[in-house]
């Protein structure tokens, strides 16, 4: 995907959406993490008005992306109801044509969660489908919502799927629909992703039904390795995988166009009923932030970062309340922070 | 809308559908169970493969339809339908034909069958007759295809109503009402307003209002959080299906029909063509599924009887099927049940 941009003496600037709810917080402790580990990143701060009326701060966030290439995000909840004023995470991510969501859900050793050894990449549409927002009311009391699917973005993702598991030496790619009873919508992703799957034979390919799937997700998850779905099974099963790998705290996704990256919190919570307490885990959004490193290509930064995040969930244990433990969202930064300072002490 | 309904105790006749796969055998299983138990209850069973009608089309053969419409009350197993061609779905065609607009499946953690979860006891309500399955569907252009997801006012109210009042009936305390309506604002919107109208006329039943995918996000970390759960057809779909997995498998959990004049209980599972013939079979799901029958029939006695004979024998583990890790054939799983109801009955 796309070569970041706006590079300045060896500096990169981001935009950064906090979004609402726990989103602002979350990016402070990015910020603070940042400055220890010395990235060479700065933040282009673009505020989203959950409450505006109008599609005007959207705008300016995308045009913001465009310019730099790559943003962190947090969710963003669109208050008004009213017609022609779209959710902002799907507006922009439909802007950007960023058709594609990655997360890899891979299970912390050191966090009790319902399943252990999880590890599973998850494929998802990320631009049509039944986020296409197209929805009218024809009779009073009869409301039509269209899903869309094309062959072509079908295809694309499809597509990132298969070489994303020939690079990353994945073995199996199970596709995830529900083609028996939407015969040409579900039909036709299926049909497509089978295609693809002809010309990369080294690789295993299934399908499972998006009901079924969500069985055997919550009694046998261990069959799945790489899996690939439309947008709105890609929520269900976003949600069910972190969920048994420890919930809406730890992991990240990424969104991915030709042109665009835009990061983020694996299961795009607000976490509105948490905001402002200290509690929320603050590691997903941190994840996020690792893997936006990895895409600058800040190797070094976005590995010492991970490897503190990696030994205060896995060796010191310093848990928020959401993995069973008491510590505060500051705590784990802290904890984070203390490791950043041995490492950099070290190596100077 | 009542979920019982009063029949006095007279022999009464239901509609069977045995079904494809394993259906006969698991039909056999209930059959012969019913007999055991002595329920009064005659069975007429219907063939339902499809068959040409005047407009050329595949559809129910209506010596079933009538008999649906006769007696009002049917036990079905599982239909085969095939992926992404062929004949639409029979289960679709049968839940329009005798519009069965709610879906009723309890999930209950069996005490004595392990799993991950013990503590799962959820009702899933899920909108029956529209939603994604309204079977509209166009390719726009080449390669451009649009699915139409229908919601009404008129089915919306209808399955939030039975969830109030179903919640009411059984001694439950709280609706959740799953959406995802800051995506899909007008239809899912609709479904939430709907639901929140009959909230309003149901004060005495908590109801709260939960994104589709954080009830997922929750549902795997901690069931306990839900009790009846209403929502539209697709979510209801996935969702009953992943309450099934927490505790055990579709071989497991019942489901009825709930319509405006009758009612379909049916197993949720499919018709297993790997062990199909084979006596392999677990007919549990089917059972309970019959017992929810016998329950909407007011014979909660002979209801209450068969079923704790069949959780006793799980309990048991001597004659659990193999999809319950034991090596019990389905027919010594149901001579035990028999053996119990005759027992005690
Ligand atoms: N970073 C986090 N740390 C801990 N818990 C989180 C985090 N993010 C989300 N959660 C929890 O996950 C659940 C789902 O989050 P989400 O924000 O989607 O909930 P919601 O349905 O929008 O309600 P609300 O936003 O009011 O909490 C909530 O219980 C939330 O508190
Ligand atoms: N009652 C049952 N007893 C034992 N195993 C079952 C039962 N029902 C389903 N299974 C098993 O669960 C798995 C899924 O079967 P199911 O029939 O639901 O789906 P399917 O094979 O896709 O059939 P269909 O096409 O009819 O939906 C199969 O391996 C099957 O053997
Ligand atoms: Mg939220
Ligand atoms: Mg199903």
């Amino acid at each position: 995907s796309g070569i970041p941009k706006a590079l300045y003496g060896g500096r990169h600037t981001v935009t950064m959406l906090p979004g609402s709810g726990i989103g602002p917080e979350m990016m402070n402790y990015v910020k603070e993490v940042f400055r220890y580990a010395g990235v060479p990143v700065d933040f282009e701060d673009v505020q989203m008005d959950a409450t505006a009326e109008s599609n005007e701060d959207l705008e300016y966030a995308i045009t913001s992306i465009r310019r730099n290439g790559v943003a962190i995000k947090g969710n963003v909840e669109t208050g008004s109801m009213r017609r022609g004023v779209f959710s902002r995470n799907v507006a922009l991510r439909n802007e950007l044509d960023l058709y594609v969501n990655v997360l890899n859900c891979k299970s912390y050793p050191g966090v009790s969660a319902r399943q252990q050894g999880i590890d599973i990449v998850i494929i998802r549409q990320n631009t049509e489908g039944e986020y296409a927002m197209l929805e009218h009311e024809s009779v009073d009391g009869v409301v039509e919502s269209m899903k869309v699917v094309t062959s072509e973005n079908s295809e694309r993702v499809a597509r990132y799927a298969f070489e994303y598991a020939k690079r990353a030496g994945r073995r199996k790619i199970t596709t995830i629909h529900k083609a028996n009873i939407m015969k040409l919508s579900d039909g036709l992703f299926l049909e497509t992703s089978r295609k693809v799957a002809k010309e990369y034979p080294e690789i295993e390919h299934n399908d499972m039904i998006i009901d079924n799937c969500c069985m055997q997700l919550v009694s046998k998850p261990h069959q799945f390795d790489v899996m690939v779905m439309t947008n709105l099974y890609g929520t269900i099963v976003s949600n069910v995988v972190c969920g048994l790998v420890g919930g809406a705290g730890l992991l990240s996704g990424k969104n991915y166009g030709d042109h665009y990256a835009v990061f983020e919190p694996g299961t795009r919570n607000t976490g509105t009923s948490i905001a402002g307490k200290n509690i929320a885990n603050p590691i997903a959004m941190l994840n996020a932030a690792v893997d936006m490193l990895e895409h600058l290509g800040h190797k070094y930064h976005a590995e010492i970062i991970y490897d503190a995040i990696e030994k205060t969930i896995n060796e010191d244990r310093i848990h928020t309340p959401d993995l069973g433990g008491q510590a505060t969202s500051i705590d784990v930064v802290q904890n984070i922070i203390k490791h950043l300072q041995q490492k950099t002490r070290t190596s100077n | 809308v009542p979920f019982t309904r009063h029949y006095s105790s007279e022999v009464r006749t239901v509609t069977l559908i045995p079904g494809d796969g394993i259906g006969p055998e698991i039909s056999a299983a209930v059959q012969k169970i019913f007999a055991a138990a002595n329920v009064p209850i005659q069975w007429e069973s219907v063939d339902v493969t499809p068959v040409r009608g005047p407009d050329g089309k595949f559809g129910i053969p209506q010596a079933a339809i009538d008999s649906v419409n006769k007696h009002k009350v049917g036990l079905k197993g599982p239909l085969m339908t095939p992926v992404g061609k062929g004949h639409r779905s029979l289960n679709l065609a049968l839940r329009k034909e005798f519009n069965l607009y709610a879906n009723v499946r309890p999930c209950r953690s069996l005490e004595g069958y392990k799993t991950l979860y013990d503590n799962v006891d959820v009702i899933t309500i899920r909108e029956n007759t529209e939603g994604e399955y309204s079977g509209i569907e166009h390719e726009i252009v080449d390669g451009v295809v649009q699915s139409i997801k229908l919601i009404t006012e008129e089915a919306s109210t209808r399955v939030a109503e039975f969830a109030f009042q179903y919640a009411k009936e059984n001694g439950r305390h709280k609706v959740t009402a799953v959406h995802k309506a800051n995506i899909m604002r007008m239809s899912d919107g609709l479904f939430l307003r709907c639901c929140r109208d009959q909230a309003e006329k149901h004060p005495d039943v908590k109801f709260e209002e939960k994104y589709l995918d954080t009830v997922c996000l929750n549902m795997v970390q901690d069931p306990g959080l839900y009790d009846v759960l209403v929502m539209p057809n697709l979510y209801g779909d996935i969702l009953s299906d992943m309450c099934a997995g927490l505790i055990g498998g579709l071989g497991l959990t019942p489901s009825g029909n709930i319509g405006l004049n009758g009612a379909l209980f049916e197993s949720v599972h499919g018709t297993a063509p790997d062990i199909a013939g084979q006596d392999k079979a677990n007919p549990t799901a089917l059972l309970l599924s019959a017992v929810m029958m016998l329950r909407y029939m007011k014979l909660v006695q002979h209801a209450d009887l068969i079923e704790n004979a069949c959780l006793d024998v799980i309990k048991e583990e001597k004659f659990r099927t193999g999809d319950l890790g034991g090596n019990a054939k389905c027919s010594e799983f149901t001579n035990e049940i028999c053996r119990r109801v005759e027992n005690r009955g």
